[in-house]
C-alpha cells in the first residue's frame, strides 16, 4: 500500500473511528511494553538482588563500623581514611595489580597463540579435539584444581620438583618463595583460565574474512606478515573484550592463593579480595572490608575504562 | 506477530502479580521470624547445635543423642549443624556470619580458640548460676576433669562452657622411623638436645624421610617450641576470680585448684621477644639443615598424610591423631607418643572443646540440661567416635580405648596437661591467627625470624588497641 493511498483511505475515515483505533493502538503497545518488562523481569531482578542491592549495601556498610555481633555504628569516611593509610592495603593492590597483569598477558598471548595454530588445523575433528581440551580445565571447579595443584607444587614432595630434581635441576620453592609463589599463581589461573580466551579467539579467526586473506597472500604477506598486520587487527575488538574480562577476573583473584598459600609466604599472594575476607570475617571488621571492596571496584572500572580509551587507537572495527 | 502478544499479561495483572509476590516474600519472612520466636512458647522445643565437621558426621551424631534428649523432655528435638573448616579459625568465621544472618544457635562447641571472643562479644552466657545451682550432680564431672581445662573455660571470673575434650601439644613419632635411625624411643624428661639429636639421626637416614614436619598455626606449631623456652605470643596472666567455683567443685582436691584463678587473661604481645625469636629461628634452622620441609598453613591433612605413609619421624600431635593416624591406616605400634621435649621450661600448651549456651537461646535451660548430658561419660563416644580428641575425664582415659588405635604411651596424652599452658587466644584472635600465619610464612620465605615476629608483634598491638 502506498503512502499516498493510505492518506487517502485514512481521509474517509471518521474522526470518532479513527480516535478508537488509536486508542487501541495505545493499549496493544502497552501490552507488548509490559510483556517485554515481564521478559526481562527475572534478569533485572536477578541482577538487582545479587549485583546491584550487594553494590549499594556494601557502600552503605563501608560507612559503618561492624563487627557482626554488635549493632554497625556510622564512622562516615573513617574506613576509607584508614584505608588510605594502612601499608598491608596498598601492599595487596600492588600484589593484585602485578598478578592480574601477569595473568592477562599470558593469557592473551597464550590464547593467541593456541587459536592460530588449532585454526591451521585442516581436520574437523583436530579442531574439535584441541577446542575441548583447552576449554575443559574452565569446567572443573578452582578449589579442586587449586588444591590438586597445591600438591603438584608442594617444594618437597610435589611432582614437578620430583621430575626437576630427577634430571638433576634444583627443586622450586613454588609456593613458598614469594617469587615462586606469584609465578605459581599466575600458571595456574592460566592454566585454568586460558580455555575462555582460546575459544574467543578460534571463533574470531575463523569469521576473518577469506577474500582479506587471500588479498594479503596475492600481495606476498607471509604467515607472520598476514597473522600481525591482518588477522590480528580484524580480530582486535575480541582481544579487548578478551582483555577486559580476563582482567576483571584476575582483579578478583581469591581461590587459588587462598587455598595454595593462604596468601603467604607472608603477604606474597595476598589479593585484595583475600585482605577483604580477612578484614571481614576473619578480623570482624566488615565496614572496612565493604570499604575495600568498593575502592577495587572503583580500580577495576577506572583499569576497564583505560582499557576502552587505549583502545581507540588499537583497536580495528571493520 | 502483534496478535501473539494479546493473551499476555496485560500492566494491571503484572502489578498484581508484583503485590502478590512482595506479599510472598512479606509472608515467608514474617513466617521465618514467627518459627523463630515459637522456640520459647510452650510447643515443641528444638535446640539447635553447631558441629564442626562434616554433616554426615552431625546428622549421625543429632540420631545417636535424639534418644537421650527425649529423656530430658519428650517434646524436645536436637538439631545439629555442621560447619565445616580447616581450622578453628575458620569455623569461627563460619560460625559469626551465620549468627549475623540472625540463625543464632542454642548451643555451640567451641574450642579455646574461640571462648574469649564469644564471651567478650556477650554471644555465650556465663554458666555460674546453673553450675552453682546443680552443684551436687556435677560433682563426679568435676572430680573426673582436670581443673585446668576447667580454668581454660573461664573468662573474667565466670565460667563459659563445661568442656568434655582437649588435645595437648606432645610429640608423635614413627617407631620404624626410629628403629632404621638405630634410636630408641624417647624416655619422659628428654630435652630439646635429645631431640636435635633425634632429628638429625632421622634425617641422615635420607631419601624422602624428613626428620620433623610441622603445621604453621596457633596450636602444636612452632609455638610449642616457643612454650617450652618459656615464652608465649602474649603476656601470661589470670583474671581474678573463679573461688565460687573453685572452692566448691574441688573442695576435695584443694590442690589442683590451687593457683587457679578466673580465666587466662592475655596481656601485653610479646611476639618479638628473645624467646619467640629463637624458638622460630629453631624451626628456620631445621628447614635450612634439611631436616624438616617447609610447612603448610593451617589443617593438618598434608601432615597427617606424609606422617601415615612414613615420610616423616617426627610431629607435634596431641590426642585427636591417635584416630586420626589410625584412619589413615597406620597400625598400632607403628608410631608412638612422647611429652614435648623440655627446653628452658617443660611448658606446653593445649586447647580445650566444650559446650556453651548462646545468649540469644530461647531455650536456655533446656540447653543447660543438654550440655550437662553431653559432659556424661557415655555421650563422649558418641560425640567423638574412634579416638578422634582427648577425652577431659581422666576416667576415660583407658587402655581399652587405645587398645585398637594406639599409641602404646596413651597416657602421655594427660600426663602432657601437667604445667601446660592453654593456646593464647584473646578476643582478637581471628586477627592474631591471620598475622601469626603470614608472619611465620614470611620468616620461612625469608629467614629472618627477627624482622617477620617485630611485625607480628606490630600487628597484634594493632589488633589489641583495636579490639
Amino acid at each position: 500500500m502506498s503512502v499516498q493511498t493510505q492518506t487517502r483511505e485514512t481521509a474517509r475515515v471518521p474522526v470518532s473511528r479513527r480516535v478508537v483505533r488509536r486508542v487501541g493502538a495505545r493499549r496493544e503497545a502497552r501490552r507488548e511494553g509490559a510483556f517485554g518488562y515481564l521478559m526481562i523481569s527475572l534478569a533485572v531482578i536477578f541482577v538487582a538482588v545479587f549485583t546491584f542491592i550487594p553494590i549499594i549495601a556494601s557502600l552503605g556498610l563501608s560507612l559503618f563500623s561492624w563487627d557482626v555481633i554488635t549493632p554497625p555504628k556510622f564512622v562516615g569516611m573513617a574506613n576509607f581514611e584508614r584505608l588510605g593509610a594502612d601499608g598491608s592495603v596498598l601492599q595487596s593492590f600492588g600484589v593484585t595489580l602485578v598478578l592480574a597483569i601477569g595473568i592477562v598477558l599470558l593469557q592473551l598471548c597464550l590464547g593467541l597463540g593456541l587459536a592460530v595454530l588449532v585454526n591451521q588445523r585442516k581436520k574437523t575433528w583436530s579442531k574439535t579435539f584441541f577446542r575441548t581440551t583447552f576449554y575443559l580445565p574452565l569446567l572443573a571447579s578452582t578449589a579442586a584444581v587449586s588444591i590438586f595443584m597445591g600438591y603438584l607444587f608442594d617444594a618437597k614432595f610435589g611432582v614437578f620438583n620430583y621430575y626437576l630434581t630427577s634430571i638433576g635441576l634444583p627443586a622450586i620453592p613454588w609456593l613458598t618463595n614469594p617469587v615462586g609463589a606469584m609465578v605459581t599463581m599466575i600458571l595456574v589461573t592460566v592454566w585454568q583460565q586460558v580455555g575462555f580466551t582460546f575459544v574467543l579467539f578460534v571463533a574470531a579467526l575463523t569469521s576473518v574474512p577469506k577474500d582479506v586473506l587471500e588479498a594479503a597472500a596475492i600481495d606476498g604477506a607471509g604467515p607472520a606478515r598476514t597473522l600481525f598486520r591482518v588477522k590480528i587487527p580484524l580480530i582486535s575488538p575480541t582481544i579487548l573484550f578478551a582483555a577486559v574480562v580476563a582482567m576483571i577476573n584476575a582483579m578478583q583473584l581469591f581461590d587459588q592463593p587462598f587455598i595454595m598459600t593462604k596468601g603467604g609466604p607472608g603477604t606474597a599472594t595476598t589479593t585484595a579480595t583475600i585482605l577483604m575476607y580477612q578484614a571481614g570475617f576473619q578480623n570482624l571488621q566488615f565496614g572496612y572490608a565493604s570499604a575495600i571492596a568498593i575502592v577495587l571496584l572503583l580500580i577495576i572500572l577506572v583499569i576497564t575504562g583505560i582499557q576502552f580509551l587505549a583502545a581507540r587507537k588499537l583497536v580495528f572495527y571493520q | 506477530m502483534t496478535n501473539a502478544f494479546r493473551t499476555v499479561v496485560d500492566r494491571r495483572t503484572l502489578l498484581k502479580l508484583g503485590a502478590a509476590g512482595f506479599a510472598s516474600a512479606g509472608l515467608a519472612s514474617l513466617a521465618g521470624c514467627s518459627s523463630a520466636g515459637a522456640g520459647g512458647g510452650s510447643g515443641p522445643r528444638t535446640i539447635k547445635m553447631l558441629y564442626f565437621g562434616q554433616q554426615s558426621a552431625a546428622t549421625t551424631l543429632q540420631k545417636s543423642l535424639q534418644p537421650q534428649i527425649k529423656k530430658l523432655d519428650k517434646t524436645a528435638t536436637l538439631e545439629v549443624s555442621a560447619i565445616n573448616g580447616t581450622d578453628w579459625n575458620d569455623f569461627l568465621a563460619k560460625v559469626l556470619t551465620q549468627i549475623a544472618s540472625g540463625s543464632a544457635p542454642d548451643l555451640v562447641s567451641v574450642a579455646t580458640e574461640g571462648l574469649q571472643l564469644m564471651a567478650s562479644k556477650e554471644l555465650l552466657i556465663p554458666l555460674d548460676s546453673y553450675v552453682t545451682k546443680d552443684m551436687s550432680s556435677l560433682q563426679s564431672y568435676f572430680d573426673d576433669i582436670h581443673p585446668a581445662l576447667i580454668e581454660s573455660m573461664m573468662y573474667q571470673g565466670h565460667l563459659y562452657e563445661l568442656p568434655d575434650s582437649f588435645n595437648a601439644g606432645s610429640m608423635f613419632y614413627s617407631t620404624d622411623i626410629v628403629q632404621k635411625a638405630g634410636l630408641s624411643s624417647p624416655a619422659a624428661g628428654w630435652t630439646m638436645d635429645d631431640f636435635h639429636t633425634y632429628a638429625t639421626k632421622m634425617g641422615g637416614l635420607g631419601g624422602n624421610v624428613n626428620a620433623f614436619d610441622w603445621v604453621v598455626r596457633l596450636w602444636g606449631s612452632w609455638t610449642s617450641f616457643l612454650y617450652a623456652n618459656d615464652g608465649n605470643l602474649l603476656e601470661e596472666g589470670k583474671y581474678s576470680g573463679g573461688d565460687w567455683l573453685w572452692k566448691k567443685a574441688y573442695a576435695k582436691n584443694p590442690t589442683a585448684a590451687a593457683g587457679r584463678g578466673g580465666g587466662w587473661k592475655w596481656g601485653t604481645p610479646t611476639a618479638n621477644s628473645p624467646a619467640a625469636v629463637e624458638a622460630l629461628e629453631y624451626l628456620i634452622d631445621l628447614q635450612r639443615s634439611k631436616l624438616s620441609p617447609s610447612p603448610d598453613v593451617g589443617g593438618g591433612g598434608t601432615l597427617q598424610g606424609l606422617f601415615s605413609s612414613g615420610r616423616i619421624g617426627m610431629t607435634i600431635g596431641g590426642g585427636f591423631w591417635a584416630g586420626g593416624l589410625h584412619n589413615a591406616g597406620m597400625k598400632n605400634g607403628s608410631f608412638d607418643v612422647q611429652l614435648f621435649p623440655t627446653w628452658k621450661s617443660n611448658k606446653s600448651l593445649f586447647g580445650a572443646g566444650g559446650y556453651g549456651i548462646f545468649n540469644s537461646s530461647k531455650n536456655k535451660d533446656l540447653a543447660w540440661e543438654v550440655v550437662k548430658m553431653m559432659v556424661r561419660p557415655e555421650s563422649f563416644d558418641i560425640m567423638f567416635p574412634g579416638n578422634v580428641t582427648t577425652p577431659g575425664r581422666k576416667s576415660l582415659m583407658t587402655a581399652e580405648r587405645y587398645k585398637t588405635t594406639g599409641p602404646e604411651h596413651w597416657s602421655v596424652f594427660y600426663d602432657q596437661l601437667n604445667g601446660s599452658v592453654p593456646i593464647s587466644a584473646p578476643p582478637y584472635y581471628n586477627a592474631l591467627a591471620t598475622s601469626l600465619n603470614q608472619r611465620t610464612t614470611q620468616a620461612i620465605s625469608s629467614g629472618n625470624a627477627k624482622a617477620a615476629l617485630d611485625g607480628m608483634q606490630a600487628d597484634f598491638e594493632k589488633a589489641a588497641k583495636a579490639s
